[in-house]
């Protein structure tokens, strides 16, 4: 699939937009569960207030029953008010059960009308107080449809109101959005542009030093070509990256089995001209045999700007340490290293630990990518104006 | 054997509660049973606690403000006079009443 450079939003500000996404919808649902709990409790109260009516009339009936006990409770059977419709409990003015046919042993005397358990509760305090009756408690079944309904109108309006507030948070992104998505794609476009300017030059220069190596000149002359050599290499390895970075979509893979310390000193030789000119030393400890099946010319631009890395932010005279072991192998440089707060940003494109030295800040952000691709891992280790670490592992 | 019957006389009266001696004896004389009283007590104070105390407060100090019997029956009899139990004994014999009369454990 080819890669619409202008129009796509890379990998990190797809995660940016992503965490975004998810930090609105979180706050939507958040926002949406309140409104769905005051709808229900809304509900809850509104068949609580159609039942009251009704809860009363059936107090004040059993209120009826117990003043004629009351009055004549020495002369007829001593037997509590039942009633088919409903059960009730009565209670002295200090809560105490006098007798009770509830369901529930705990009743909330102080509310007026509740819902508990699936049954409703209506509490009547009376003003005289019949066999010391102050509270009479009427319970009655819930039917629940109040509740059906309600969860019907959640689901179905919630849904509704839920997709409508994620797609407006979507074209909402978008609108923000864009002045940032015009501002990267004009400045792809400038890199994209500038690359292909590029190629024809840098080849033309050189092809053409490379043509002099076999004329004998002298000392001084070699000097300056070698000067020539390092820039104009400079700049291919930058055109390169660019290439890289604009047309890796459209470059077809091809894997094969790769001997890694050949590659390693292969991209040392490659680059032995830029350690002379810093007076860098470059150890090399490398372990035989040691092979990994991935795309070549990836991994040889991943140790390229590797390498690149360690050579352009080393000091003069440093030093450089290449190790392979069988499933790793790493680059150290003991250059300015990069400061911890910094660390976890260089793999991003454009992002520069250090501003003193030219460069766009592409090289890791292609390293990172490459990783990824290849299955690799990739860590850096770094002390502050001491050394910067970067192992690659399988 | 007139002796004999004199000392079972004492023994029973001596055995009789503080509620049957000073309470009961007294209402039994009175159109109004006694039970009726507890009842308008009930009526209006609802609690043990609450019931008991207003018994308290009325026999240790008779009020027509704190008496529960209506202004005809009030009129009718006039208040009680002061109890002459003390408080301990007052309290055992508002106790018992409580327990024959209460609503507690009689209905069904």
């Amino acid at each position: 699939m080819l890669k619409s450079w202008d129009t796509n939003l890379r990998q990190s500000e797809k995660k940016t937009l992503f965490s975004f996404f998810i930090l609105y919808s979180f706050f939507i649902i958040l926002l949406l569960s309140f409104i769905s709990i005051a709808y229900y409790k809304t509900q809850k109260d509104f068949m609580l207030k159609d039942k009251r009516l009704e809860l009363s009339k059936y107090a004040n009936d059993e209120i009826k029953r117990l003043k004629y006990l009351h009055v004549n409770f020495d002369t007829v059977p001593r037997v509590y008010p039942r009633d088919k419709r409903f059960k009730s409990g009565i209670y002295d003015s200090v809560y105490t059960k006098i007798f009770s046919l509830l369901d529930s042993d705990k009743v909330d005397l102080n509310e007026d009308i509740y819902l508990q358990n699936g049954d409703i509760y209506y509490i009547k305090e009376l003003e005289s107080y019949y066999l010391g009756t102050k509270y009479v408690v009427i319970e009655v079944k819930d039917s629940g449809v109040w509740k059906r309904q309600a969860y019907e109108n959640l689901v179905i309006y919630g849904g509704i109101l839920l997709f409508a507030m994620l797609l407006m948070g979507y074209f909402l992104l978008y609108l923000l959005l864009k002045p940032m998505r015009e501002a990267l794609a004009l400045l792809d476009r400038f890199i994209k542009d500038t690359t292909h300017e590029l190629n024809t030059p840098v080849s033309t220069i050189l092809s053409n030093i490379e043509l002099s190596e076999s004329v004998e000149v002298d000392k001084r002359l070699q000097k300056r070509l070698n000067r020539i050599k390092i820039g104009a290499k400079t700049i291919s390895n930058l055109y390169q990256d660019l290439v890289f970075l604009t047309l890796s979509e459209r470059v077809e893979r091809k894997k094969e089995q790769v001997d890694i310390k050949k590659l390693l000193k292969e991209r040392a030789e490659y680059f032995s001209l830029f350690l002379e000119s810093k007076k860098i030393a470059l150890k090399m400890d490398l372990k035989d045999g040691v092979t990994l099946w991935v795309d070549r010319n990836r991994l040889i631009k991943l140790i390229d700007n590797l390498f690149s890395n360690a050579i352009k932010y080393n000091k003069m005279r440093g030093g450089i340490e290449v190790v392979l072991r069988d499933n790793y192998f790493y680059i150290k440089d003991s250059g300015r290293g990069i400061e911890a707060d910094k660390l976890e940003q260089i793999f991003k494109r454009y992002e520069r630990a250090d501003r003193s030295v030219g460069g766009f800040g592409i090289g890791l952000s292609i390293v990172s990518e490459i990783a990824q691709e290849e299955g690799l891992k990739i860590e850096i280790d770094s002390i502050f104006k001491e050394f910067t670490k970067v192992k690659v592992s399988w | 054997m007139r002796i004999f019957i004199v000392l079972v006389l004492m023994l029973v009266s001596l055995s009789a509660s503080v509620y049957q001696k000073n309470c009961v004896s007294c209402h039994k004389k009175l159109p109004i049973k006694i039970d009726k009283f507890f009842y308008r007590y009930l009526l209006k104070y609802s609690s043990a606690i609450e019931t008991k105390y207003a018994m308290k407060l009325y026999l240790q100090n008779p009020q027509k403000e704190n008496s529960i019997l209506n202004p005809a029956l009030l009129n009718r009899f006039g208040v009680k006079k002061k109890s002459k139990l003390n408080q301990k004994e007052l309290e055992k014999a508002i106790d018992e009443y409580w327990d024959i009369y209460k609503v507690f454990g009689k209905l069904k």
